[in-house]
């Protein structure tokens, strides 16, 4: 329960300066500063932009159907938030001393263990998609509504290459649980044991693009660009409902780049991680930042694919590749490639964790 | 608190079938059985088998009612009004309904055999490892013909959308035309895409047989 | 109190009339084929119920195989109910009773 609490609240302050990181970063990109004016460098903007949504006058447009209004963006919101539960932010916490409440003397740094944690977050992923075809729908605008089939078409069919580009790592570690995939990234100096460099650069690949293509980010944005499509599914929505769908954006994008953290850059291995473990939440969550960084870098630099560009790259492209993948880790798996990298490479306690 | 559980998730199911048969607009009878599979699920994983129910989520909740709640949009479908037919009906149908519930109160109150007790946690029948065992040795030939059927499903469907309407064979698909669901789905409003070259706006005037728009002028 | 199969086997039961009771009734195509995958599902509910109960993993393959089925009738079903809905511009099932399209 605890830890509910405590992921919630770092979750949401680390979306809340996203928001005004990818601002300010767009500025420098673009030759502009972001901004900068509340408090010292701009660090109050997100609890005046939190003001600004709480003040803003609600409006309901006059057809729309009110239930399926009012129900969208919470869909889009709680699955958004559901996935943090079962990412692992650190390795077990072994303290000296046994805590008097709860009388042990471990913190485990995953709120769920599951065993099926992978198809979780798929499944929850799969949900979302509810929240945005909803939303184009209930708000009787036939903008919206192109906006909303093309988000929702878009998002499903890039779920398929996000699974089948995770398979890949699902057969080498033969786990879908997903501590036990980030214990079996560890090597020497905590960085050589990671799947994406021995293991699964193909994947890694079809699944960083297939995320951002899960999350409507540039450059496949095109139903939610300002240009396009006035707002793509969420033009009727003002103040409270717009800053869900805002927010559910931007934590989905957070649960993406955690997904990938995890699975194939070692989760919370680092160097010197075994000794110290409470190193492991700042590793994992710099490797969360660098993800973000990456989000926003690609926003400031690539063009938009037109709509029918995107589901043919989506469909004749990611799709096989990600099949290949599949056929040639499988391959190396058999042969015991795999087997041979990790006597190489990984330890359970090497040098330096 | 076994018993809480299901007694919630069964609740939930029941409720939400209930909710889909009773509504009359199509979507809210798609979202209460998005309703009923997610309460299953949570009831899957309640009786030891997690492996299906994530996959009951992915594949019913999060692809199949997404078809059916895109074809609802696209044919917007409207609420049905259903006349009443024959009253005399009503009490036979309430006699019935009691009957049902009788039965069920029987079941769960003066039926008490079970096998086993329910598992959650005690056998590792649910688990991943054993289903795929299972998938890949003794039920292979299911497994197999099960693809075959996936494909023939494809094929099927992309049959019924590349005949004469949806798709014309003479269409060419101009990017950046917008594209409303009335027209996709008519055959008669395919329009005339060939791409028009000029050089000049008089040119394309020309061609389109439009009237050249007039000048505006300084004189009233 | 632990939960008993025969508690399974009831809700399966009421779902399936309750899925049956709606194919009656409904008047709409898509309400009609939703109501056939609440009848599917609470076959499945059955199938899980007793693999759990009895230690056999054969109930939840069978589940799987159900629910790709599903999906391949789902894709078909609805392309057959599109295809009917652009040549008589209604989805109301009495009008489609005649066999000539």
């Amino acid at each position: 329960m605890i830890g509910i609490l405590v992921a919630f609240t770092v979750v949401m302050t680390m979306v809340a300066y996203t928001v005004l990181a990818e601002r300010r970063i767009l500025g420098f990109i673009q030759g502009r500063l972001g901004p900068n004016r509340v408090g010292p460098g701009g660090f109050l903007q997100p609890i005046a932009d939190l003001l600004k949504f709480i003040f803003k006058e609600d409006i309901v447009p006059d057809k729309s159907t009110r239930f399926v209004y009012f129900l969208a963006p919470t869909i889009a919101t709680t699955a958004a938030l559901m996935t943090i539960v079962v990412y692992p932010f650190g390795p077990d916490i072994h303290l000296p001393f046994t805590l008097p409440l709860v009388n042990t003397n471990t913190i485990p740094l995953v709120i769920a263990k599951f065993d099926v944690a992978l198809l979780y977050v798929l499944g929850v992923t799969s949900v979302g998609v509810y929240g945005i075809a909803l939303a184009g729908w209930s708000s009787n605008n036939k903008y919206s509504l192109m906006g909303g089939l093309r988000s929702s078409a878009q998002m499903i069919s890039y779920e398929l290459a996000l699974g089948l580009g995770l398979i890949g790592v699902i057969l080498q570690s033969g786990s879908l649980n997903l501590q036990s995939i980030v214990e079996q990234q560890s090597g020497h100096l905590g960085i050589t044991g990671w799947n994406l460099f021995w293991v699964q650069p193909l994947g890694f690949f079809v699944y960083l693009t297939a995320a951002i293509a899960e999350t409507n980010r540039v450059p496949f944005d095109l139903p939610e660009a300002e240009t396009e499509l006035v707002a793509g599914f969420h033009t009727e929505y003002s103040a409270m409902k717009f800053a869900l769908f805002f927010l559910a954006e931007y934590v989905n994008m957070f649960t993406v780049s955690m997904l990938a953290a995890t699975l194939f850059l070692g989760g919370w291995n680092g160097p010197f991680v075994h000794q110290l473990p409470w190193l492991g939440v700042f590793y994992f969550l710099g490797k969360v930042v660098l993800f973000l960084f990456f989000y926003i870098w690609l926003r400031g630099t690539l063009p938009r694919f037109r709509f029918d560009q995107l589901m043919s790259f989506g469909w004749k492209f990611l799709v096989p590749l990600a099949i290949i993948n599949i056929v040639f880790t499988a391959t190396l798996q058999w042969l015991g490639v795999f087997d041979y990298i990790g006597q190489v490479l990984k330890t359970s306690t090497g040098w330096g964790g | 608190m076994l018993a809480l559980l299901f007694i919630l998730f069964a609740g939930m199911a029941v409720g939400c079938a209930i909710s889909m048969v009773a509504q009359r607009n199509p979507l809210y009878s798609a979202i209460s059985l998005i309703g009923v599979f997610l309460a299953l699920a949570c009831l899957y994983v309640t009786l030891g088998a997690p492996f299906i129910a994530a996959v009951q989520v992915i594949v019913y909740a999060g692809a199949i009612m997404v078809l059916v709640v895109f074809v609802i949009m696209l044919l917007n479908v409207e609420e049905e009004d259903r006349p009443m037919r024959l009253r005399s009906l009503t009490p036979i149908a309430v006699g019935l309904a009691a009957a049902l519930f009788a039965e069920t109160a029987f079941i769960i109150f003066f039926v008490h055999w079970s096998p086993a007790t329910p598992t959650a946690s005690v056998s590792d029948v649910g688990l991943t490892s054993s289903i795929g065992a299972g998938l890949f040795t003794t039920y292979l030939l299911p497994f197999e013909v099960t693809s075959i059927l996936l494909l023939m499903a494809i094929v099927g469907a992309m049959t019924l959308a590349s005949r004469a309407g949806l798709l014309p064979r003479e269409a060419v698909v101009v990017p950046g035309y917008q594209v409303l669901a009335r027209e996709v789905l008519d055959p008669r409003t395919t329009p005339d895409l060939t791409p028009i070259v000029a050089r000049s706006t008089g040119e394309v005037e020309e061609a389109l047989g439009v009237e050249e728009a007039p000048q505006i002028t300084d004189e009233s | 109190m632990v939960p008993q199969l025969s508690w399974y086997l009831a809700l399966s039961a009421v779902l399936f009339t309750i899925g049956v009771v709606g194919v009656m009734i409904k008047r709409n195509v898509i309400s009609m084929f939703m109501c056939i995958e609440l009848m599917l599902n609470a076959v499945n509910l059955t199938f899980v119920a007793f693999s759990s109960f009895f230690r056999d993993v054969t109930g939840q393959l069978f589940v799987f195989i159900v629910m790709t089925v599903a999906a391949a009738e789902a894709a078909v079903g609805l392309g057959i109910i599109i295809t009917i809905f652009r040549s008589r511009e209604s989805l109301d099932v009495d009008d489609e009773s005649v066999l000539k399209l």
